[in-house]
Parts: C-alpha cells; structure tokens; sequence
C-alpha cells in the first residue's frame, strides 16, 4: 500500500521527466510513444490513488533534515476527493491531448509537461509538511510555463510569453510570500507537519500577521480578487489540455492550501480577516460575472467565470462553519470537474473555428455539432447553478453558510455578503445564458442551412472526455451526498481542533 | 610563547600555498610544460580538498582548533561549517583549473596563472579558519590580490579594464576593512576575533559604539569581495573581461573566500544583536534588487552571470540579518548550492566559448536553441539555471531558499522576507529570459568544433551533481553541518 503513495505522484512525474529528457536523445519521440507512455502513467496512478482512497495508508520518513522536509505522505477526508479527481482528470487530459496536440514543440515535451504538472497536483494533495507542501505546489511552474509559452496559442508569439511569464511571476510571488509564512510557522513550533501544526497553534497575537501573508500568497493561486489578473490572460493563451489542468488542478491547490496551512492551524488570525477576505470574494465573484456579460473571447470568458465561481469557495471556507467549509470542498470538486467540461468543449470549439471571438456570425451548434453542444449546455447548466447539477450544491451551501456565520464574525456583514454573492449567482445565469444563445443557438443569419457534419462533432478521445465529465456532473449533482459523507468526517475533525 | 601545530588541520591551507611554489619550481627545472601545470595544480587542489574530509564527518570535534597560544586562545580553528566552506572552495577551484586546461595560453603563462590561482586559493582557505584579525586580514588579501593578476593575464584591453576596476575597488575595500580591524581593536583591545574580548567589549556603551561602527567597516569591506550592492560595481566588467573560467573562479571560489570572511566575523559579533546586522539586511535587499533589475536587460552571458552573482550574494548574506543559530548554517547551505550551481553555469559556457568561440558564447542571444543543438550542454545549463531560480525540477534550489528564508521569517524580519519574496519572483524572470532563449530558435555560431573531453566530462559530472542532489539535498547541505 505504501508503493501506491509513492507510485501516484511519482508515476507521472518520472515517466514527464523521461519523456522531456529523452525527448532529444537521439531523436524526438514519436506522438504514439508520448501518448503509450503518458496513458499509462496517469492510469498508474489513477489506481494507486483509488487504493490510497481505499486503504488510507501513510509513509512517513525523513528526508532533508536541514530544512526539516519529511517524506511524509498519506490523505484524509479532505484530500481524498481532491486527489481521485486530480488523478482521473489527468488521465482525461492525457485522452484529450493526443486529440488535439498543439503546434510548437515536440509530443515528448507536450505530453511530459502535462504529466508533470499531473504529478506535482497529486503530490500537493497527498504531502503532510508543509514545506514539501511548498514544494509539491512550485514543481507544476515550469512544466506548465512551457506549456503556456510553447504550446499556447499559436497566433501571437509575444502575447504568448507574456501570458506565460504573468502566470509564471504572480504564481512565484504567492508561492514565495507563502514559504515566509510557513517558515515563521514553522521556527515558532518547530516542526513542519501539517496536523502538528494544526495541533499546536501560534499564539492569537501573533496569528493575523502570518494569516495575512499566508492568504495573499495562496489568493494569488486561487485566485481572489484583485489579485487575479493572471488567470485570464493565462486561460486564453494556454493549449486545451494546459486550461483543463489550470483549472481543475492548479487552482483548487490553492484553496487547498487554504484549509490546510491558514484554517487549520491560524484559527484566530483567519476569525480576523475573514471579513476582509470574504468581500474580497464576493467582490471577485461580482465581478468575474460582469467581466462574462460583456466578454468576447469565448475561453477569456470561462476564466472569468472561475474567478467568479473559485469566489464561492473562498466565501465558504471564510464563512468558519462546517457546512461552509463542506460547501468549499464540494464546490472545489465541482468546479474542477465543470470547468475541465467546459475548457474541453471550449477549447474544442477554438480549435475548430480558428478563433473563439463570440461577435463573428456563426452557425448554430446543436445543428453542426450536437454531443459538442450537449456537453456545453450540461457545463454551462452547472456552472449557473442548475439544480441537479453539480454546480447547484456548493454555491447554494456557501451562501447558505455565510447567512449563519461561525466565531465571532459579523452575522450583519456575512449576511450582506451572502446576499450579494446571491447575486452574483444570478449573473453566472445571465452570462450562461448568453452563451447558451450566442453558440448553441448561433446566428439565424449566420448562412445557409447545412446538414450536421459528423467530422465537426466530438469523436474518440473528446467524445469520451466530455462523456465522462459530464457524467461526473450529473452525478456530483444527483448524488452529492457521496461527496459530502468523504468530506463530512474531516471537516467535523478540523472544525473541533478550530473551534478549541 | 609556543604554539602547537596540526599540520593535518593546517594541509587545506599548506596544500595549495606550497603547491603554489612548487608550480614555480617545477617550471624553473623544466620549463614551458603548458598544460601539466594546469593538470598538477588540478591534482594538488583536489588533494587539500581531500584533506578537509575528516572534518567533514559528523564525528568530527566541532571545532578543531591548532596553532594554539599559551593561554588556551586559538589562532586556527575548523568548525563544520569551516571544513564545508573550505571542502568547497578547494573543490570549486579544482574544477575551475580542470575547464581552463584545455583552453590554449602562452606557455611561458600557465605556470603563473597556476601559481596565482592556487595562492588565491589557499587564502580562501586560510581565512575560512582564521580567528585572530592579523591572519584574518591577510589570509582575505591573500584570496583577493591574485584574482587581479588573473583578470590581467588574458591580456586583452576588456581584461585590463576588468582588472583595473577589480584592483581599484579591492585596495579600497583593503583600506576600509583594515580601518574596520583597527577600530575593532581599539574596541576590544585584541586581535582575537571571538568569544569574551567581544563580550567585554559589548558590555561598556563606548567600546560597544566603536565595534559596531567597526563591524560596519568590515562589512563594507567583505562586501566589496562578495559583491553586495553598492560595492559591486567592478564585478560585470571583471567578469566580462576575464577568461571565462576565471569568471567562474571570481563567481565561485572567490565568495567561499568572502562569506568564509564575514562569517569568521559574524560568529563575534552576534552578541551584539541586531543594530550591527541591519547594515547585512539592508545590503541584502539592495543587492538582490538591484542585481535582479540589471541582469533583466543584460545581454553578455558573463555579464549577466555577474549580476546573477550580485543578486545571489544577497541572497547568500540575507539569512545573517536575522540573530539566530541557524543562521551562519543557512548563509553555508545557501553559498554551497549557489557555487555548485554557478560553477556548472560557468562550466557550460566555458565548454560552448571553447568550441564555438568565445564571441559567440557571450552573447546571450547565441544560446538559441541550444536544447536542440548541443542537448547535453542544453540541458545542464537549463537545470543549472532553475536550480538558481529555485524552481523544482532543481529542488536543491529549492531547499537552498527555504534555508535562506528561514531565519528571516524566524525573525520575523516581514519588510525584508517581503523584498526577498519580490526578488524571488524577479529572478524567476531573469533566468527564464535564458531559459526561453534554450528553447527557442536555434542560431548557427558558424564553427562547430567538438566539445573538448575535459569540458564534456566536467559538465556532465556538473549534470549528474544537480539530479543527485536535487533528489537528495542533504548530501550537498550536510557538507556545511548538520
């Protein structure tokens, strides 16, 4: 069991390196090879993870003393969802790439990047120090850098390294400012482990300074508002599978981080700030709605709507309730699994029509590609918070955690924000809803009527990708209570070492 | 007065000042020899740097001491993060000789620069280990005086200008840090640098005035060796005028040398709390900053490798703003990754200036698609790079800024763990203009000469060095403690 904790991370992080390494040596491998490879890395680890769900094993050994890093890994509650769903969509990703691999490098580094942030996503969920936390979370930069600035969009060189070099400074700068404050953690207790930490807190005077730091560098991750303006430019640049990962691993590391190094052991500093943090959230979620109404890139579009959507999560996790924090965990899921819907079928769509501009005229989905447009509607249906979809239940828990917030928060303001986040909803249906219009209804004028072609719609690889994201969405909504009982037994745990 | 002897401990220092004579020597019987000196001195250094090895281990006394007084103080002593800082630049100089063996000088030439590089050597050894300010002073000008030569000797009009800034700004940095010694001693009334003259010292509200003042002046002295913003300034054209491996030798062996120094004193002056160590934080963030902000528009590889430098010192003193025991082990841990990952740096363009000229390889823009034409080089190169940024795949950078950080916001320094988080983020965006240039499009440096064996075999001993201790860190930090 212990080789399963070891094999879910290092599985795609090794077969990454090798694929990037050998890429040259001596010569280039082939796009079969890349996929072969990457395929059954992320179903290695696919498995290794559903075994640790299974048996929650833990292996714990020392590994640089010098800077008190232990190889100590091993899930609970919390984690359990997060690393199923990283693991599974990375193997959804790995299907989707060889679909539609970008220009701009060979197979080797395109696929060996993917894998590596796969990897670091998996190690991040599993670590139980912080400092391997730090690290786990810095090992997707690079490979995703690459990502973004050799596979990225292929029109605009220039605007494709400033998108990377955005997304690569801010996320180093969040990261950098979260390694202060863990380190102050750390020298005040002197220990690194996570659940020591949580055990054994800072004194409340000296909890709000830490807290801050701690949030600013993970908010920059989430992101929250105003600190998110990496996310968009990031999104539309980034090749299809790049804004899967982006948003369904590398932003829920964030929230994660946030349960884990500033909720549970900074009780009294985040009772202090949650206010601030929680308009801030609101704020973003307010805003990302707005920015969707009027946005005309299709891909800036659903980044935009994470920001918003990534905002009910932060307002949960602030609200220090149990069904808030629960409601951030589900919506963390949720979100993953809608917005890899959506990037897939978005992105699909981009490549199709060579450009994802919503103001160009053009054909009605559902009439030239009905299982595309079947999946946007699902993803969209979600994303506005359709009952009975996955979307539904953690926003509405949000919400309905901030109204009766915990500690000595302020019930006037929390209530407040809660109303306007309600709001906030309110826009995702007007911007879903427009899309809804603009694409899968598309432009009565837009030419004459065609019959469906086959070769437009989603085949093979996309097909099953969007089948089984949707899917996922449909049941997360039916049934979210196996995802609440996952959670519930953790979330009970850390609200009783809070709430001390 | 006796003093006793342990040549055993003394042989990191004895090692290279007498194989410094010896080189002249064997070149008086026989002379024009060329490479064999390189090859000899490369043999001589490695055999010190074997020396140092039982000081390394664990088991060692902590620390060693020789050349002892009468009345029990100590002028020689060894402790491990001594032995780590002097494996390291015994180590590092080694390296440096092997990548400039193969580069053709005048014969009548090799022998001197051989002589200079090991004295030079020895003295970073020596002041490692001094604990009185006469051997302290000495040993520090003993690291610094040769490296002028060596800047000079490859005779170009960039080298003399390296060479005349680097000696201009070294005798005043001699002048400031002799006044530092003096008023260290007016303070203190001795010259032994540690234990209870400093303790005495910072007990009476006069003296402990005039030793913080001379701790500045020290400081401002060393900082000119290690580069620190605003005493940096003969660095870029040093390091662009030189050979390169002698770049490398200034970038590498030359700051074991300065934080040696400055730890030598830093060990003193901790009692005196942190007023004394706010001149080190100040000097930390300017450095950084300031290095940063230069290297983002440099396009001379050694130039930019200067500013790198630059930036790096800071990085390297910035644990030592903070009064903390892990402090003097942080600035080590931190200065031993920085010089494993520069010299592997300067190994590659040495190897690429080599063979495909050294016009060529100084221009950053030359390094275009070097991942696809020399992969071996390009990859060393790329890992070395990530590992100064700090970004895993190298995660022995990684580890070395968490250590760096770490008594910082032990601290709880917030103004100056905050400029250091900024300049983390600057550096990623200076070494990742490098990064991007390995990735892009090739260029074509029109010669295309092989690689030489000694240059293939040192970057790749340099590429397995960075995988190794990237999956194992402690190997290289346990060299300066643990």
């Amino acid at each position: 069991m212990v080789a399963a904790l070891l094999a879910a991370p290092l599985a795609p992080i090794v077969a990454g390196l090798a694929l990037v390494a050998g890429d040259r040596v001596p010569r280039a491998v082939s796009r079969h090879t890349a996929y072969a490879v990457s395929l059954a890395a992320t179903l290695i680890s696919l498995l290794a993870a559903a075994l640790i769900a299974y048996d929650r094993p833990s292996l714990n050994r020392p590994w640089v003393p010098e800077v008190g890093m232990r190889l100590h890994l091993a899930v609970d509650g919390i984690s359990v969802p997060l690393l199923l769903m990283t693991a599974a969509v990375g193997v959804l990703v790995v299907i989707h790439a060889r679909h539609e691999q970008p220009g701009g490098g060979t197979p080797g580094t395109f696929f060996g990047c993917l894998l590596l942030v796969i990897g670091g996503g998996i190690a991040t969920f599993l670590v139980q120090d912080a400092i391997s936390f730090f690290l786990a979370f810095e090992v997707v930069l690079v490979p995703m850098w690459v990502l973004i600035n050799r596979f990225g969009d292929p029109k605009d060189a220039s605007e494709r390294a400033r998108a990377a070099a955005t997304f690569v400074l801010y996320t180093v700068l969040g990261s950098t400012l979260m390694l202060v404050g863990i380190l102050t953690m750390v020298f005040a207790s002197g220990t690194a482990d996570l659940a020591t930490l949580a055990r054994h807190p800072l004194p409340a005077g000296q909890q709000t300074v830490v807290a801050a730091i701690l949030l600013i560098g993970l908010a920059i991750k989430v992101p929250i508002w105003p600190l998110h303006s990496w996310l968009p430019r990031a999104h539309t640049i980034a090749p299809t599978a790049g804004s899967m990962l982006l948003a369904a691993v590398l932003l829920k590391m964030g929230t994660y981080g946030i349960v884990r190094l500033v909720i549970a052991p900074l009780p009294a500093g985040v009772e202090r700030l949650a206010p601030y943090v929680a308009t801030c959230a609101v704020i973003g979620i307010v805003w990302g709605g707005l920015v969707c109404l009027v946005e005309r890139s299709l891909k800036r579009l659903i980044a935009w709507s994470s920001v918003a959507h990534m905002g009910f999560v932060v307002l949960g996790l602030m609200s220090g309730t149990a069904i808030g924090l629960q409601a951030a965990l589900f919506a963390n899921i949720a979100h993953g699994v809608v917005s890899a819907l959506l990037f897939a079928v978005v992105g699909g769509l981009k490549h199709r029509w060579g450009g994802d501009d919503l103001s160009v005229a053009r054909r009605a989905l559902r009439d030239v590609s009905p299982r595309l447009s079947l999946a946007l509607v699902i993803g969209l249906a979600a994303s506005l918070g359709l009952p009975g979809l996955a979307g539904f239940w953690g926003e509405v828990l949000a919400i309905f955690g901030a109204w009766n917030p915990g500690g000595d928060r302020s019930t006037g303001w929390f209530r407040l924000l809660a109303a306007v986040a309600a709001v906030g909803a309110v826009l995702a249906a007007a911007y879903a809803l427009r899309v809804l219009r603009i694409v899968w209804m598309g432009d009565a004028d837009g030419g004459r009527p065609l019959p469906p072609s086959p070769e437009s719609d989603a085949r093979g690889g996309e097909l099953v990708v969007v089948t089984v994201l949707g899917a996922a969405t449909v049941v997360l909504g039916v049934l979210p209570i196996i995802l609440l009982n996952t959670t519930s037994g953790a979330v009970d745990h850390l609200m009783a070492v809070v709430g001390r | 007065m006796t003093l006793t002897y342990d040549w055993w401990l003394l042989a990191p220092v004895l090692v290279p000042g007498v194989g410094a004579l010896l080189v002249l020597v064997v070149d008086a019987i026989a002379p024009r020899l060329g490479r064999v000196h390189w090859a000899l001195t490369a043999g001589l250094l490695l055999v010190g740097a074997a020396t140092v090895i039982p000081g390394l281990l664990p088991s060692a006394d902590n620390p060693r001491r020789t050349l002892c007084l009468s009345d029990g103080s100590c002028l020689y002593a060894v402790d491990h993060v001594g032995a780590g800082l002097q494996f390291t630049a015994l180590v590092s100089a080694a390296v440096i000789v092997l990548l400039a063996l193969p580069i053709r000088v005048p014969t009548e030439r090799a022998p001197v620069q051989a002589a200079l590089l090991l004295t030079a050597t020895a003295g970073a050894s020596g002041v490692v280990a001094a604990r009185d300010l006469t051997s302290w002073l000495v040993t520090l000008e003993l690291a610094t005086v040769p490296t002028v030569a060596l800047v000079a000797l490859r005779a170009r009009r960039s080298a003399t200008d390296g060479a005349l800034s680097l000696l201009t700004t070294s005798l005043v940095s001699f002048a400031i840090t002799a006044m530092g010694a003096a008023l260290w001693f007016a303070a203190t009334g001795t010259v032994q640098l540690g234990g209870d003259a400093v303790l005495a010292a910072s007990h009476d509200a006069d003296s402990r005035r005039i030793l913080a003042l001379a701790v500045v002046f020290i400081v401002a002295g060393v900082g000119f060796k290690l580069s620190l913003v605003p005493f940096h300034a003969w660095t870029p054209e040093a390091f662009g005028g030189a050979s390169v491996p002698i770049g490398g030798f200034l970038a590498v062996t030359s700051k074991v040398a300065a934080l040696g120094a400055l730890l030598v004193i830093f060990r003193g002056v901790s009692v005196l709390g942190t007023s004394a160590l706010a001149a080190i934080g100040v000097l930390a963030a300017i450095s950084m900053t300031v290095g940063n902000v230069m290297a983002l528009r440099e396009q001379q590889a050694l130039r930019f490798l200067a500013w790198s430098t630059i930036s790096q010192a800071g990085w390297v003193v910035l644990p030592l703003a903070a009064v903390s025991s892990h402090a003097v082990r942080a600035a080590a841990g931190y200065l031993v990754v920085y010089a494993l990952a520069t010299l592997v740096a300067f190994a590659v363009v040495t190897a690429l200036a080599h063979s495909d000229g050294r016009n060529h390889a100084t221009r950053l823009a030359s390094y275009g698609g070097l991942l696809r034409r020399r992969p071996l080089l390009g990859v060393t190169l790329a890992l070395a790079l990530l590992a100064l940024m700090g970004l895993p795949p190298a995660v022995v950078g990684l580890v070395a800024k968490v250590l760096a950080l770490g008594p910082v916001a032990g601290g709880r320094l917030w103004p100056l763990a905050i400029v250091a988080a900024v300049n983390a983020m600057l550096g990623v965006a200076v070494y990742l203009r490098w990064l991007r240039i390995l990735f892009g499009a090739p260029t074509d440096p029109g010669t295309h000469d092989r690689l030489h064996p000694v240059h293939l075999a040192v970057v790749a001993i340099g590429l397995a060095a960075l995988v190794v201790t990237s999956i194992a860190p402690q190997l290289l930090l346990g060299l300066v403690g643990r």
